[in-house]
């Protein structure tokens, strides 16, 4: 069943055409892989769905009914959650705080926006969050993300997509300066929304993670969708051939046939 | 956390060192000068303290949000300017006058805040524009001079700058002004959903942004806060003192401003303390009071302000370089 479904997006910035015309579908319960050299306007595309900026042309439709995203919140309402590659966290803020940042549990919720934190869920929560990501032994929820290194950032903003896990989970490069474990925690945590019905739309350049939890790959090349391929119907060498652009396995088979 | 923990990280915090500096002061003036805590001098502080007080709530707000308003020294001034003119030569009822003051501060903090969110020019150009022209608008009305002195009690005036006595001390409402919205700001900005947002939009907009945090409203709010709070500052100011005068209020910016990164607000966004604030006031209150007692010149008084605060300055760079390394 069809979850998100983008028709013609267009975006750019000044005289840059980030994206010049994007259609794609996702489907419930599948991984998709957006791939892409850099430049190639895959965080653009994907900003466009997440609500940082509204497009200039086309349409997006979630589980069929068209839907018009002007903000991050919009977003998040219909069941996008995004972590986007400039890590999106607040330094100043404890992890706990970091975790619910925008849907904060409170008290007397009537109070609007002086409603009263309820901090101790928001620790509970928050501890119970990080020990299902794996990394509770290490991290307090009290302590300041400015005190984390970048990958137990990452680590963080995960945890986070995973607490609010929507329809759909975009993440863009969430493997950037992991270690093995954490790297392999990621992974993990994308086949496991998978299987839960979620639907996850993963930016990578490790093509070798693609072929480990994606179950279709698209490839963008300057701001157009150039490729969309079923993992089981392709190899490493073809998708790599074809986000250069240059036809790698066709040379390959003519150096072989001299 | 541990709880041994929680007390080594609370007495690193800069509020804290703040804190103990301000005893220490307190201390020497004491000592030096035996008036320093007599009846007659804490009621004089304490007459004061409230009216830079109650705006260095609002600009630890909007600092730790991440911008600044340096325009406050003015609206402290242009405030009763306008109120006393629609009164004494309008003939407008106080009641109104102080409703068309609050809808002029609410005016000039909106500006202040769509200008800076919206057009993306930073604070410090915009306030300081918003600086010239308030300034300017309360000499000109005035044609640069203090208004007649306006002495009716009444309501308002009890309700701003009345005064009580407890024993031999003699206070004014104004301080009930500062502790009630010291405790209102504390709140928000430690235990309510705002001050989550505040503190995340000063340390890093995007992420705030990208969490569904309205950070362009939250900002504009705290714009018309803070120029809302000089107001009634310059009210309460003008009601004491029976009189207003359009240069009310010249330098105040820094010295609310110096008030709030003193008591260990970061400049630049993102770490906001109240508590560092209250000590921060009281901190530059006593100081200037402190210095005349024990006799420094008149003249030389900014200069021990200056080092002053330049000390605690480097003093809270130490103890946050102290912190990130351990
Ligand atoms: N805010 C912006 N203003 C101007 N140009 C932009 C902006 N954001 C992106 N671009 C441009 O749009 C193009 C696509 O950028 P985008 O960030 O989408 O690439 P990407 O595929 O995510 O690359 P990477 O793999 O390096 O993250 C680039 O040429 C970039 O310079
Ligand atoms: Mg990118």
């Amino acid at each position: 069943m069809e979850v998100l479904r983008l028709q013609n997006l267009q975006k750019s910035f000044g005289s840059v055409r980030a994206l010049k015309s994007a259609s794609f579908t996702l489907n419930e319960g599948e991984v998709v892989a957006l791939l892409g050299d850099n430049g190639a306007g895959k965080s653009t595309l994907i900003k466009a769905i997440s609500g940082v900026f509204p497009v200039d042309r086309g349409d997006i439709y979630v589980r069929g009914q068209k839907v018009s995203i002007r903000s991050t919140r919009d977003a998040m309402d219909l069941g996008i959650e995004t972590i986007h590659q400039d890590t999106s966290l607040a330094p100043d803020l404890s992890i706990a705080r970091n975790l619910f940042l925008g849907r904060e549990p409170v008290n007397l919720k009537w109070l609007g926006v002086f409603a009263p934190l309820d901090l101790a869920q928001l620790r509970d929560a928050a501890s119970a969050l990080l020990k299902r990501v794996g990394i509770s032994k290490k991290l307090d929820a009290d302590a300041l993300v400015s005190t984390l290194s970048g990958g137990e950032r990452q680590s963080i903003a995960i945890s986070r997509a995973m607490q609010f896990a929507a329809k759909v989970i975009i993440l863009d490069e969430p493997t950037n300066n992991l270690g093995v474990e954490e790297t392999h925690g990621v992974l993990r945590f994308v086949k496991e929304v998978r299987d839960a019905g979620h639907s996850v739309l993963l930016i990578t350049h490790n093509i070798h993670h693609v072929f480990q939890v994606a179950d279709r790959i698209i490839v963008m090349r300057r701001g157009e969708i150039v490729a969309e391929q079923t993992v089981a119907d392709t190899d490493l060498l073809t998708v790599e051939s074809i986000i250069t652009g240059a036809d790698m396995s066709a040379l390959l088979k003519e150096t072989r046939a001299k | 956390m541990p709880r041994a923990k929680r007390r080594s990280s609370l007495i690193r915090s800069p509020q804290f060192s703040s804190l103990v500096i301000l005893i220490v002061l307190l201390a020497v003036f004491a000592i030096a000068d035996a008036n320093f805590l007599s009846p007659l001098n804490i009621s004089n502080m304490m007459a004061f303290l409230p009216e830079l007080g109650i705006i260095a709530l609002g600009m630890t707000l909007l600092l730790t949000a991440g911008e600044f308003d340096l325009s406050v020294g003015a609206v402290f001034g242009l405030a009763p300017v306008v109120v006393m003119l629609l009164v004494q030569n309008g003939g407008v009822d106080i009641g109104v006058a102080l409703l068309a003051g609050l809808v002029l501060c609410i005016a000039i903090g909106a500006i202040n805040g769509l200008i800076v969110t919206k057009i993306g020019i930073s604070s410090f150009l915009v306030t300081l524009s918003m600086l010239l022209v308030v300034r300017g608008a309360a000499l000109y009305i005035t044609q640069g001079f203090p208004l007649k002195s306006w002495d009716q009690p009444g309501f308002f005036v009890t309700l701003l700058a009345g005064s009580f006595s407890i024993g031999t001390f003699r206070f004014y409402t104004s301080l009930w002004w500062f502790i009630g919205l010291s405790l209102l700001a504390v709140y928000v900005l430690r235990y309510a959903k705002l001050g989550n947002w505040i503190s995340a939009i000063g340390s890093n907009r995007n992420a705030a942004v990208a969490r569904g945090v309205p950070a362009d409203a939250v900002k504009i709010w705290l714009f018309i806060l803070t120029s809302v709070l000089a107001g009634l500052a310059g009210m309460i100011s003008a009601f004491r003192i029976s009189a207003a005068s359009p240069v009310a209020g010249t330098g105040y910016e820094l010295e609310v401003i110096a008030m709030v990164v003193v008591g260990g607000t970061a400049l630049t966004g993102g770490r906001g303390t109240i508590f560092g604030t209250i000590v921060g006031a009281l901190m530059l209150r006593s100081i200037r009071n402190g210095i005349v007692l024990i006799g420094v010149p008149g003249l030389a008084y900014n200069i021990f302000v200056g080092v002053i605060i330049l000390a605690m300055l480097i003093l809270h760079a130490l103890l946050q370089k102290n912190a990130a390394r351990s």
